[in-house]
């Protein structure tokens, strides 16, 4: 058995894709949280919420910034 | 009184004859050579040497390891030895590679110095082998006139012995000397000397004894760019996110003739042919194929002046330094590219993975003095080992790059004079484990997260100073 090449877990041509649609994802969920901040009261607001949205945004904004800084040759 | 004559001499018999038994183990009379032909070439700053040598086992024990001389001054510009013997007849000749190893000998006159290359199989008493010898010398070849104006030729020194140094008996040999050019300004004659053209040949001598040396000198014409990196560090990062990363930072030096008197950019540009001939102004890389994101920049921004060939086979990197570099001038700059991963990072069968890359100077035909390959490895890869097919001073380090907490180890290979013949791959091993690659993505996001948890405190948290209504 010959010693297989180690490739990326994605394709590189991808990156500029996945970056856009990440990032493009990211900041709607982030746009909502924060009308979702900005229009709930303080008793009618769930933490619970809030904290869903935000770890979605912010996953969502991760990757996006990754893959980002990787299409633009930044190899990390 | 006639006592003390005959003690004195039963002494000096056995002084007589421990001498001679002393002669009969240290002169090493088992190999003969029968034939000896060097073939030198010093037409490029680097001098190669083809030796051949056809031994023969004049003794009566077997002979396992034959040896090869090196006068001191060869010796400490030795950059590399390699011997094969050809096996098979005329056509289906192939070449197997022989071991070199430095060795001792008491008897080695005024510090010669030693290597001793290990036959396939004991040469039996009478039998005839042939070994081929290849080597390698840096700086050997000295200028002079030491300093040259602009419209000089550029003359220099070769200094060797026109009888082969060997710690055996020598029958017949020859040794030629190939210049770059006819233009040879004198060579010691040592009869029979002949030149043909840019062949200038010793021999055939018969019958030198062990260690016989007689010197010579040659003083010829070489008008190539002696270009000499005197440091080269070579920063090989690996991403696993699908690159490998190539920096090179070069300390360039034309080692030739240093340039007297004034540079004038008018002569140099309008009589190509006979100013400045020994200058250079273009240098040639050759980088690895399907190479990415080339660039050329010195200590005050980019250069633009290079061309970027790329085949299928093989890259090539035109450069041309800032100013054409003259005998003494330097530079410094730094190459970088991209490479595709999959072409140089491979996974073994037992879960390792390794790199897979050329060691030595990309800029071909030059020395360099002083290399130093650092090998970067991904953060979080483990037990790092080096596989180089010469001896190499190794340690690790650690580097901190992009999105790194506890930086990466980095594996530094050091060598000194390597030579274009250096360009063989190496093999770096580590061990890794693929869930380190989310390390990055989740700095990413915790930081993002950070930034919510911020805004979610700041909207929770009551700051106003008044009592709330």
């Amino acid at each position: 058995m010959a010693p297989t090449p180690v490739t990326s877990p994605v394709p590189i041509q991808w990156y500029p894709m996945l970056s856009a649609l990440f990032l493009l994802i990211g900041l709607l969920v982030t746009a909502s949280f924060f009308i979702y901040e900005a229009t709930s009261s303080t008793r009618s607001r769930s933490l619970l919420k809030e904290a869903v949205s935000a770890a979605m945004a912010s996953t969502f904004l991760g990757f996006g910034s990754l893959f980002l800084l990787l299409a633009t040759g930044v190899y990390v | 009184m006639g006592r003390t004559s005959a003690a004195m001499a039963v002494f000096l018999f056995l002084l007589l004859s421990l001498f001679s038994i002393l002669q009969l183990v240290s002169s090493s009379p088992e190999i003969r050579v029968l034939s000896a032909e060097r073939r030198i070439d010093v037409t490029a700053p680097i001098t190669r040497v083809f030796l051949t040598l056809k031994v023969e086992n004049a003794g009566t024990s077997e002979v396992s390891e034959v040896l090869l001389a090196f006068p001191p001054t060869e010796a400490e510009h030795l950059a590399i030895l390699k011997a094969s013997v050809a096996e098979g007849k005329r056509k289906k000749k192939t070449y197997v590679p022989l071991s070199v190893n430095p060795s001792e000998s008491p008897d080695a006159p005024n510090g010669a110095r030693l290597y001793s290359v290990s036959l396939r199989s004991p040469l039996k008493s009478g039998e005839a082998t042939t070994v081929e010898a290849f080597y390698v010398l840096t700086h050997l070849l000295e200028p002079f006139p030491a300093e040259i104006s602009q419209s000089e030729a550029q003359l220099v020194y070769y200094r060797d012995s026109a009888t082969l140094l060997s710690p055996y008996h020598i029958v017949e040999q020859i040794t030629s000397i190939k210049t770059p050019s006819n233009k040879v300004e004198s060579f010691t004659s040592v009869d029979p000397t002949s030149r043909v053209g840019s062949e200038l040949r010793y021999g055939p001598y018969h019958d030198h004894g062990p260690y016989s040396y007689s010197p010579v000198i040659v003083h010829f014409e070489n008008n190539n760019p002696f270009a000499v990196v005197e440091e080269l560090v070579r920063e090989i990062e690996i991403s696993h996110w699908g690159s490998l990363q190539i920096r090179d930072h070069y300390k360039l030096k034309h080692a030739g003739a240093r340039h007297k008197g004034v540079f004038s950019r008018l002569e140099y540009q309008f009589k190509q042919s006979i100013s400045g001939v020994a200058s250079f102004r273009h240098l040639l890389t050759k980088l690895p194929p399907r190479v990415h994101s080339v660039y050329y920049r010195d200590e005050i921004g980019n250069i633009s002046s290079s061309h970027l060939r790329i085949d299928s086979h093989k890259s090539e990197l035109e450069i041309e330094p800032r100013y054409p570099l003259f005998g003494g001038w330097k530079a410094t700059f730094t190459i970088g590219y991209g490479l595709p991963l999959q072409d140089f990072l491979f996974e073994s069968h037992d879960g390792r993975r390794y790199l897979n890359f050329s060691f030595g100077c990309p800029l071909i035909e030059t020395m360099v003095d002083d290399l130093t390959v650092k090998v970067i490895l991904p953060e979080g890869s483990r037990n790092p080992t080096a596989a180089v097919p010469f001896p190499v001073d190794q340690h690790l380090e650690t580097t901190y790059s992009y999105l790194d907490v506890v930086g990466r180890t980095t594996v530094v290979l050091q060598k000194r004079n390597v030579v274009p013949e250096h360009n063989i791959p190496f093999q770096v091993y580590y061990d890794f484990n693929p869930i380190f690659m989310l390390a990055e993505p989740l700095m990413l996001i915790s930081a993002v997260f950070l930034f919510f948890v911020a805004c979610i405190t700041y909207v929770h948290v009551d700051l106003s100073i008044g009592k709330s209504s």
